[in-house]
């Protein structure tokens, strides 16, 4: 059954969203500490609750430079379990290779423990059922979703920071692509890219409604990503209870503008606040986090002095 | 469960990795067959066509094992009862006893890409003529996004510096109407390219030229194939196993063809950096059917499957059990 969709408020309605950037220079710090210390000003409601996350993986890592780090799936997941959550589910469809433990070997994931394999689900080839995309933004009406993302009682999208060739960059909102499956729409899942990008992200994520962010910001990527960039140390994590307001501080600390980010700026009218007058930042400031991440030629009007806009 | 037995439990010498996947992985396969005939991508998962596909050629090539043959028969009429009025077959499968009121068509209107799959199939099970008619009709209806006139006139007029490819050229998308890629392209042109000549439509041999065309002009420069996408932004594409693969059993009747040569030379370098049993066994096939394969390969598939059986999707345990077989006939033969 699908999850139940929530609905759509403006974002003149909502009450302001928080946002806390957390330093960390390296995946081997304690993350799992970070990120619990973090999510307990949030007070968030999964004691008992099933918990989905989903990380960014979009193909084969050996250099563990373009997908979600292990280190900070399994912090995150550790964290979610202290918090109480009955069960901490891991689970994508990566975008462009099928062979799902090919990308874990490549990732080294097994160091990271089998418990966290154990928890792993291949989205591509999960049972699927349909979902209405009720805003209509794309040509896409209706898509099949994994039934294991359906059935969390919450979910938390988990990308890495990255600019993305097509996009302008790929954060927690870009990140839902891959929960479409392959064994449906194939590896690209092209259908949303022919539907238009930017409003098929947004169809997805009214759809799906992720309830959290954490932004891998550790080392991120910029020019030519999401795969064929260059890494790019940031040494921050990102995370809130509005996945529009993480990826506008996200792109902030890019020193980029999330309103020319199209996917951002619409998501900003119906999913969460893009303005930074309605974002509580907790923590480090973004001025003290800001890292000039490249971008390609395409995507220049996106880089500009960040003015608090 | 993976140890090693002398003999299949059909007697039968299969030499030692062929008895491997005889008495382990079609077992396995075996077991995690629905009761509706199909499989899903895991056990007790819904079925679908296309790990059903893969299981069904997996166990006609060991017919002889206890199980197989009802167990493929089963396969095969689940691929029968599934097929849409269209011709095509669905992602996504609806129960074969539909609710009340519904249909299949109902349920799911039109088919994609594992229409290619499903004739596939057909086409080594034999007596499917008019589904395999229909199927194959299908597909050469099927036309993707950017072979339609406004897209090219687009395209002619906009022009596109950000991807370097053809567009004189397509093949078959994984989603009707969107663009073509490497992996349906490929298993199109493997039904098409094999099914007797007097059902084929007469558009197939305009599409298979095309498609053929379209695989050559999407490959990684240095050989091999990925998704589709040889060069985006100036910088070269890495090609990946799945997709070189089933290029190059697409385009075999031009094996000695210096890209054809280039690919295997890439998928034959890359074997040893291989760890995951899907790659390796993928691998190997391709290198086997092009005689490319080297001794230690079985050895190695074998290795790298023990004690992860239990973790292999349905069509990983194909893969596994069709790149240890001995014969090779669930690849057919093409004209």
């Amino acid at each position: 059954m699908p999850r139940p969709e929530p609905a759509l408020t403006p974002s003149f309605k909502r009450p302001p969203s928080r946002v806390v950037i957390r330093k960390a220079q390296s995946y081997g710090a304690d993350l799992s500490g970070i990120i619990f210390e973090a999510l307990q000003i949030f007070g968030l409601p999964v004691r008992g609750k099933s918990v989905f996350l989903k990380p960014n993986l979009v193909g084969p890592d050996h250099r563990r430079i373009i997908n979600t780090h292990p280190a900070v799936i399994a912090g995150t997941r550790e964290a979610f379990l202290r918090l109480g959550a009955a069960q901490v589910v891991i689970g994508d469809g990566p975008a462009v290779e099928r062979d799902f433990q090919g990308i874990l070997e490549s990732m080294q994931f097994a160091q990271f423990g089998r418990d966290l394999i154990a928890n792993l689900v291949d989205l591509n080839t999960d049972d699927v059922c349909k979902v209405i995309l009720h805003t209509r933004a794309s040509r896409l009406h209706e898509l099949y979703l994994p039934n294991s993302l359906q059935r969390a009682d919450f979910v938390v999208s988990l990308p890495k920071l990255k600019t993305h060739h097509w996009a302008g960059a790929s954060l927690s909102l870009k990140n839902m692509f891959g929960v479409v499956p392959g064994s449906c729409y194939g590896w690209p899942k092209n259908i949303l890219h022919w539907a238009g990008i930017d409003k098929a992200i947004l169809d997805l994520n009214a759809a799906i409604r992720p309830d959290f962010a954490i932004v891998d910001g550790i080392v991120g990527m910029e020019g030519n990503g999401p795969i064929q960039g260059q890494p790019k140390a940031c040494g921050v994590l990102i995370i809130g209870d509005d996945p529009v307001a993480v990826d506008a501080t996200a792109a902030r600390v890019m020193e980029l503008r999330p309103e020319k980010i199209k996917h951002i700026e619409a998501a900003g009218t119906l999913l969460g606040h893009l303005h930074a007058d309605k974002i509580e930042q907790l923590g480090e400031s973004i001025d003290s986090s800001k890292t000039d991440f490249a971008v390609i030629d395409q995507f220049k009007e996106l880089k500009a002095a960040i003015n608090g806009s | 469960m993976d140890t090693l037995p002398e003999l299949s439990k059909s007697g039968l010498e299969w030499g030692a990795e062929g008895a491997f996947a005889a008495s382990v992985l079609i077992p396995a396969l075996l077991a995690s067959q629905n009761p509706d005939g199909g499989w899903g991508f895991r056990a007790n998962l819904q079925s679908r066509i296309e790990p059903t596909a893969w299981a069904f050629l997996a166990l006609r090539e060991y017919s002889t094992e206890p199980g197989a043959e009802s167990a493929s028969q089963r396969a095969i009429d689940f691929i029968r009862d599934a097929q849409l009025p269209n011709g095509s077959w669905p992602v996504a499968t609806p129960s074969r006893q539909p609710a009340p009121g519904t249909d299949h068509a109902a349920a799911e209107e039109n088919g994609a890409w594992v229409t290619a799959l499903g004739c596939w199939a057909l086409l080594i099970a034999g007596n499917s003529r008019d589904p395999l008619k229909r199927g194959l009709e299908w597909l050469c209806n099927d036309r993707p996004g950017e072979s339609g006139f406004w897209w090219r006139l687009r395209r002619t007029i906009a022009g596109n510096s950000n991807v370097k490819q053809s567009d004189s050229y397509f093949g078959w998308s994984w989603t009707p109407g969107t663009a073509s890629w490497v992996e349906p392209t490929s298993h199109a042109l493997i039904a098409l390219r094999s099914a007797p000549r007097d059902i084929l439509p007469a558009t197939a041999a305009e599409r298979i030229k095309l498609a053929e065309a379209m695989l050559y002009d999407r490959m990684c420069i240095g050989g091999g194939w990925n998704c589709g996408n040889p060069m985006v932004y100036g910088v070269p594409g890495e090609p990946l196993v799945g997709p070189t693969v089933w290029a190059l059993i697409a385009l075999r009747a031009d094996s000695q063809r210096s890209q054809n040569q280039l690919s295997l030379d890439w998928l034959e370098r890359t074997f040893g950096e291989m760890g995951s049993p899907e790659s390796m066994t993928l691998a190997h096939i391709g290198l086997k059917l092009n005689k490319r394969d080297g001794q230690n390969q079985p050895a190695l598939i074998r290795k790298s499957l023990e004690n992860r059986v239990q973790d292999l999707s349905a069509p990983d345990l194909a893969w596994a059990a069709l790149a240890l077989a001995s014969k090779i006939t669930w690849v057919p033969t093409q004209h």
